[in-house]
């Protein structure tokens, strides 16, 4: 376990260099940069002049090799930079984000399970009959239903009809009820399925066939042989989408108005802020990074067979 | 059986851990977000505006001014300047200015406002916002009682102009040096009639009355200043009474809003107009029959009606004509009639395919657009469909990056693009930004001699009725030499429950939460 740990942080070094390349190439290569927003050109007299002013004193004529070896020697040094927009260190804008996305990460993680965990046990139980097709109907409704549409539902339905709840802000945990609800439909809706895939594959296995002969409850049976073991390839998606739960969720945030990571980033490549979008980047991919090594360490627990370093993992 | 035992239980606790939610929702929703109209007894108000602030830093934003915690200097006010925490101002000569400083005025603090405060709050502004260096032009400042004396780095005659600008407003500068930076620019100490009770940075600012405002004690006690910037939900907030003013509702939410007896919606241009920048590096462009004759083309009623659905003034120059110094002629109305004669002047004849063109080469133009504001591809469709209809091809191109696009490329004949033309209620920022050689929207390269001599004129006149006079001017030579055709004035739309009263947005988006407003 130990050699898996040092192989993936010696990974992550490489990733880390690799995404900051293509980041910062990218970034380079697409158009504007936040000179005429940092003068204000919309309000205020600027000419050009002081536009090629700016530009020349941000090094923004230098070449793009010099610029990013600029940014990735103050990043051995652990500086991230300073938002050019906002004048705040790059660092200081992720923590102060962070608490907002993890939040609605739980919030979201808890409606999943809620929701994904009893229609795919049903959906695996009674295969073709009635809770298979309600689990199918719901699931293929909650993955159809675009977020900011489901978040607008919700909002009409909680708070504008029923007024239940408030449409949205932050403060109390009532707030962050429709933003985990319209996350979390969404990804019910692949788990369920998953979960059910899974539970079918090792439902059928012959382990379970002599648990069942040995007389072992069908709960004990369902919970710690099926459903461990189905939980792999759920475990594993979870791992590649982390990124985008953790990162993406910029609707849900717009929508609530909720100041997370996801509406950072998008307003930082928006306004062509580099040390942010670098910044956002590479912490995101830390995260993605880290996740799936527990991922793959759960694995072990799963299935005990690669703990041992026995059997075949697929 | 047995699974029915296990699956049962499953089902239930899932069922009320989701029903128990909704009860437990229900109820701490209801204490603490239950409407404001449903609190008459409480005076407090929630308003929503649809762009969201990280600091309440007021010398790097303009929410702190329109929340009503801090003041400017000068003011607009039915968008002419007005005298506000400066009584009177003068120009010595031309770098020296004297502003007589209000008295009766106090900060949160209780502290008196007087020249020094206002000095030390300049000196903050200059210190934390390079813009602000630019913009004032303040090489020193000399405090005297109620009377301070600025001295401008070169000839600034906008500067009264310059002082209404939010990130200008008057602060308590030492209050800063005992709070700390970090609590000043989440409650910062202003003049203003709330002051700051909670900020939560991206979604909302609280403020409560401040009893020691100098202009009368404020009706109101509270007033949550939220910020979302998706619509929708905005237009639901109003609708679910969870807010009493609502900025930028959709235009198709209008007809339900206005049928709810206790909500109306009030529609005022602004102070943006959309227009078509031509480029004047372009052959056929330099023609002003073509410019003319595009002109002509330009349906600005059915821009204002049909694309934006009636929430626009269509324009009939540069600045808002609600402005002192807004053209009062009417609006140049479609003529494809009179577009074609001026193109057959300009020696354009009609080819066998019906198309425009001279010397052999057919009148094809490009027009960029961008998505950024939704309506401008519309407004370009709209264009090259009755520009077809008199023989003129026109090429609709979208671009990411319309500013960096114009700056780089030279080979586009027209664009479409929008600008704040006058946002302190003063002409001189559009005339210098966007027509003389070198202003920073002036990518189309116009060059009229005449309209660079006017501007430079403007520049250095003081007299407010003299600027008044020669931005007038300025717009008639733009409507005879047509480096522009502009389109329409979006307007503001707000949401407003019936409840409040007293109070009604202004084109100029600054002063939102007043002293005045109250509730029913």
């Amino acid at each position: 376990m130990l050699h898996l740990i040092k192989a993936r942080l010696v990974q992550l070094v490489f990733v880390l260099f690799l995404l900051s390349i293509l980041t910062f190439t990218l970034m380079k290569l697409a158009p504007g940069d936040p000179v005429l927003l940092l003068l204000g050109a919309d309000e205020l007299v600027v000419t050009q002049d002081n536009e090629a002013a700016l530009r020349k004193e941000l090094g923004f004529d230098l070449p793009i090799l010099v610029q990013y070896g600029q940014w990735m020697l103050n990043l051995l040094q652990l500086d991230l930079g300073t938002s050019y927009i906002k004048g705040k260190p790059v660092l200081d804008e992720l923590m102060a984000r962070l608490p907002t996305t993890m939040e609605l990460t739980v919030g979201g993680l808890i409606v999943m399970i809620m929701i994904s965990l009893p229609l795919g046990f049903l959906a695996a139980k009674y295969p073709g009959r009635w809770p298979d097709h309600v689990s199918r109907l719901l699931a293929l409704i909650g993955a159809s239903i675009p977020s900011f549409w489901m978040g607008l539902l919700l909002i009409y339905a909680f708070a504008f009809k029923l007024q239940w709840l408030p449409s949205m802000g932050k403060g109390s945990w009532n707030h962050m009820v429709l933003p985990s609800l319209t996350l979390g439909l969404a990804m019910a809706a692949v788990y369920a399925r998953l979960l059910r895939a899974g539970l079918l594959d090792s439902l059928s296995q012959e382990y379970i066939r002599a648990a069942r002969a040995r007389g072992i409850a069908e709960w004990r049976v369902m919970l710690k042989h099926a459903f461990r073991a189905a939980l792999m390839p759920v475990v594993s998606v979870f791992g590649m989408s982390i990124g985008s739960l953790l990162a993406g969720t910029v609707v849900v945030e717009t929508l609530f108005s909720l100041p997370g990571l996801g509406s950072m980033g998008v307003q930082a490549i928006f306004q062509r802020d580099y040390p942010v979008i670098q910044g956002y980047v590479l912490f995101t991919g830390v995260c993605v990074v880290l996740i799936n090594l527990l991922v793959d360490l759960s694995y072990g627990w799963l299935d005990p067979r690669i703990r041992q370093g026995k059997g075949d993992v697929s | 059986m047995r699974s029915f035992k296990f699956f049962g239980p499953l089902m239930l606790s899932a069922a009320l851990l989701l029903t128990g939610c909704g009860a437990q929702d229900q109820g701490a929703a209801g204490k603490s977000e239950s409407t404001a109209s449903q609190k008459e007894d409480v005076k407090k108000v929630t308003m929503i505006y649809n762009f969201k602030t990280g600091s309440m830093d007021p010398h790097n934003g303009a929410v702190p001014l329109r929340a009503g915690v801090v003041e400017t200097l000068v003011r607009l006010e039915n968008l002419e300047l007005k005298p506000w925490l400066a009584t009177k101002w003068e120009s010595k000569d031309e770098l020296t200015w004297v502003f007589t400083i209000r008295e009766g005025v106090t900060f949160h603090d209780g502290k008196s406002l007087d020249a020094a405060a206002v000095k030390a709050s300049f000196e903050r502004a200059l210190a934390v916002n390079p813009k602000n260096v630019g913009a004032l032009k303040i090489a020193s400042m000399e405090a005297n009682g109620q009377e301070l004396t600025i001295v401008t780095s070169e000839p600034h005659p906008a500067l009264p102009s310059d002082l209404v600008n939010p990130q200008a407003a008057i602060v308590q500068a030492e209050a800063e040096a005992a709070m700390g930076s970090e609590k000043f620019n989440a409650a910062p100490v202003g003049t203003g009639p709330f002051k700051v009770k909670q900020f939560t940075p991206d979604i909302e600012v609280v403020v409560e009355r401040y009893d020691g405002y100098w202009d009368g004690q404020p009706k109101l006690n509270e007033v949550t200043f939220k910020f979302n910037e998706d619509a929708s939900v905005r237009a639901l907030a109003l609708q679910s009474r969870e807010a009493d003013i609502v900025y930028q509702v959709p235009a198709e939410t209008i007809d339900v809003i206005q049928k709810d007896n206790e909500l109306r919606v009030e529609s005022l241009a602004g102070l943006r107009v959309h227009f078509l920048l031509y480029n004047q590096q372009k052959p056929w462009i330099q023609d002003v029959r073509v410019r003319k004759a595009i002109d002509l083309l330009l349906n600005r009623e059915s821009i204002a009606n049909d694309i934006m659905l009636g929430n626009a003034t269509p324009a009939n120059g540069p600045f808002n004509s609600a402005l002192p110094f807004g053209s009062k002629e009417s609006v140049t109305s479609l003529d494809i009639e009179g577009a074609k004669k001026l193109l057959e002047e300009a020696g354009f004849e009609a080819g066998a395919d019906g198309k425009l063109g001279k010397d052999g080469q057919p009148l094809k133009l490009e027009l960029l657009t961008y998505q950024g504001r939704p309506e401008l591809p519309l407004m370009a469709q709209l264009l090259q469909s009755d520009a077809a209809k008199v023989g003129i091809t026109i090429d609709i191109k979208t671009v990411e990056n319309i500013d960096t696009y114009l700056r780089e490329n030279k080979d586009w004949d027209m664009a479409t693009y929008s600008v704040l033309s006058a946002p302190r209620g003063d002409g001189g920022f559009f005339l210098n930004s966007a027509f003389l050689p070198g202003g920073s929207l002036n990518a189309a390269d116009v060059n009229i001699a005449s309209l660079n001599s006017l501007v430079e004129k403007l520049n250095g006149t003081v007299e407010l009725q003299v600027r008044l006079q020669l931005t007038q001017e300025a717009v008639g030579i733009i409507k005879e030499e047509v480096p522009h055709s502009y389109a329409v004035y979006p307007n503001i739309i707000v949401g407003i429950n019936e409840r409040i009263v007293d109070w009604s947005p202004g084109a100029e988006e600054y002063y939102m939460v007043t002293h005045k407003m109250d509730v029913k």
